[in-house]
């Protein structure tokens, strides 16, 4: 069950520094005219994937930082996470 | 396991191309559903496909504890069926399934864990569950080799005593009821992997495999810990379940020490001393979802912690074998058991955790009536899947459960 989770502020580090935090669920509903099914989908209902998923990770004893990684939840590994820089300068070349 | 043998439940059949009923998963769930199918509802045109081999699953890494001294009204009735039910079906499969019923102590380790332990003890006795509170002294007297002294991380207050739970042994089980079954003309598929169901207008009409496809109007996901992922994926259809690995381990053999089942929950271990000797124990799951089954040394060091403190007999004992499977954890740790809701035809039964094993006979019995006469019986009702919508959680635990590091 080896894990290690990249912290957004600290990098790499030891999966036992972290608390799970759920799988990436998106917004929480609006209060207003909130029905009981999206409650419960949002409380409760999860998808399990076994595979790539998105999820929710607290660094508890670091940096405090709430964040999302992708994780093989069949093999505990980070998949391969595109950063912001990244991100931009493949935008930037794709432009030219 | 695949030899050119004929396996010895009985002889490998071709795969059809429809069935009556499909139950997906071969582990205890959907065997002992198929018996009660075939045996009290004359519906015998089953076939059961696994992706591996039959007991692949949990069925065949579970710590084969069993009791009826639940929390809930509505667990302890199904429960006590369950138990209930060992000598019955050693009879009836005409299999030694090594009921071993030498009872369970569950410790104690604060007094307001001895007035849960009152209400859990009223409400089995209620139900006609035999259940005690016995002091540290009696416990001691029951088990010599408990440490009740105050030096230790949890000091024991006392216990839960269960006179009739026990262990049984698992393989047992699976091999009992896949030979009753098949005997009955259930087909068991092994190597045969579920990859999709078919619907049309609402109403299931199909199983895809990897070996082809099924028509069939009825099928059952009971697939053990891999239930929500494969529910999700085939139906789009999202539970309340977090699947994580949950690890066990045994010490070389020993001499007979320890005669009933010990379970702690402040130290996150229990015990029991196999007919090898062996002493079995289970462990807390890891602290995040994952389907590894993978063994940590941070579990191997917990129990070696846990048990050199409240059995100080055993430290020095040697662990032999590790291993890690499934359990698919719900937040009121009560399982899901639902059908010819969601979609017309198609039935779950899952959520088990790690508590499956015990109850997978009565549940195999209540799934079979579901499924024949299509009218849920009343003991199944509170454990369908729109309790949570509608804030229905079961009282199992006290306070919701979020699976993460700090439960
Ligand atoms: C370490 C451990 C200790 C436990 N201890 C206890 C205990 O002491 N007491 C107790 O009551 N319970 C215990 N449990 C829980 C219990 O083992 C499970 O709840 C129960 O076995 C699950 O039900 P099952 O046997 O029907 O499913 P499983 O045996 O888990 O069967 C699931 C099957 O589905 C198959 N499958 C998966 N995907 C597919 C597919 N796509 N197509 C076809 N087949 C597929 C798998 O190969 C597997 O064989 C324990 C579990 C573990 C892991
Ligand atoms: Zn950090």
């Amino acid at each position: 069950m080896a894990l290690t989770i990249t912290c957004p502020i600290c990098g790499k580090r030891n999966g036992y520094e972290f608390r799970f935090g759920g799988e990436e669920k998106g917004p929480r509903p609006e209060e207003n005219g909130l029905t009981p099914e999206a409650w419960c989908d949002y409380v409760h209902l999860n998808k399990c994937v076994a595979g790539v998923q998105e999820e929710w990770w607290f660094h508890k004893d670091g940096c405090g930082l709430w964040f999302t990684i992708q994780r093989d939840t069949t093999t505990n590994l980070e998949a391969e996470t595109v950063s912001m820089s990244k991100l931009a300068t493949e935008n930037e070349e794709a432009e030219k | 396991m695949f030899s050119k043998k004929k396996p010895m439940w009985g002889k490998k059949t071709p795969l059809k191309s429809s069935y009556d009923v499909v139950l997906i998963g071969g582990g205890l769930h959907s065997l002992a559903t198929a018996y009660y199918l075939a045996k009290e509802h004359g519906i015998t045109d089953i076939a059961i496909i696994e992706k591996n081999y039959i007991g692949f699953g949990g069925a065949g890494r579970n710590t084969a504890i069993v009791r009826a001294n639940q929390r809930t009204q509505y667990n302890v009735p199904l429960y006590k069926e369950a138990l209930d039910l060992w000598p019955v079906l050693t009879k009836d499969l005409d299999y030694n399934l090594m009921f071993n019923n030498c009872g369970n102590l569950n410790l104690m380790h604060s007094e307001a864990a001895m007035k849960a332990a009152r209400m859990t003890i009223a409400t089995a006795q209620f139900h006609g569950v035999e259940s005690h509170l016995i002091d540290a002294k009696e416990a001691k007297e029951l088990v010599p080799a408990l440490n009740i002294s105050d030096d230790i991380t949890f000091p024991i207050h006392g216990a839960m005593f269960h006179p009739p739970g026990g262990v049984v042994r698992h393989d047992a089980v699976v091999w009992g009821l896949a030979r009753a079954a098949a005997e009955m003309g259930v087909q068991i598929h092994q190597q045969t992997e579920a990859l999709d169901i078919g619907t049309r207008n609402g109403k299931v009409t199909s199983v895809t495999t990897s070996r082809g496809t099924i028509n069939t109007k009825q099928v059952l996901i009971s697939a053990g810990g891999y239930s929500a992922a494969l529910i999700y994926d085939m139906l789009g259809i999202k539970l309340p379940i977090s699947v994580l690995t949950i690890q066990a381990m045994v010490t070389q053999p020993l001499k007979p020490v320890l005669d009933h089942v010990v379970s702690s929950g402040a130290y996150h271990c229990y015990a029991n001393q196999t007919l090898k000797g062996e002493i079995a124990t289970g462990a807390h799951m890891d602290p995040w979802p994952n389907y590894t089954t993978l063994n940590t040394a941070h579990y191997i060091k917990h129990q070696a912690e846990a048990l050199s403190e409240f059995l100080p007999c055993l430290r020095g004992v040697r662990f032999m074998r590790i291993w890690g499977g499934l359990a698919d954890m719900t937040p009121d740790m009560a399982p899901i058991m639902d059908g010819d809701e969601q979609v017309e035809g198609f039935y779950m039964d899952c959520g088990w955790g790690y508590f499956g094993f015990k109850s997978c006979s009565a549940v195999g019995k209540y799934m079979a009536e579901f499924m024949a006469t299509k009218k849920c019986p009343d003991i199944l009702k509170p454990f369908a899947l729109k309790r949570y919508e509608e804030h229905k959680l079961m009282g199992e635990t006290a306070a919701l459960v979020n699976y993460s590091p700090d439960n």
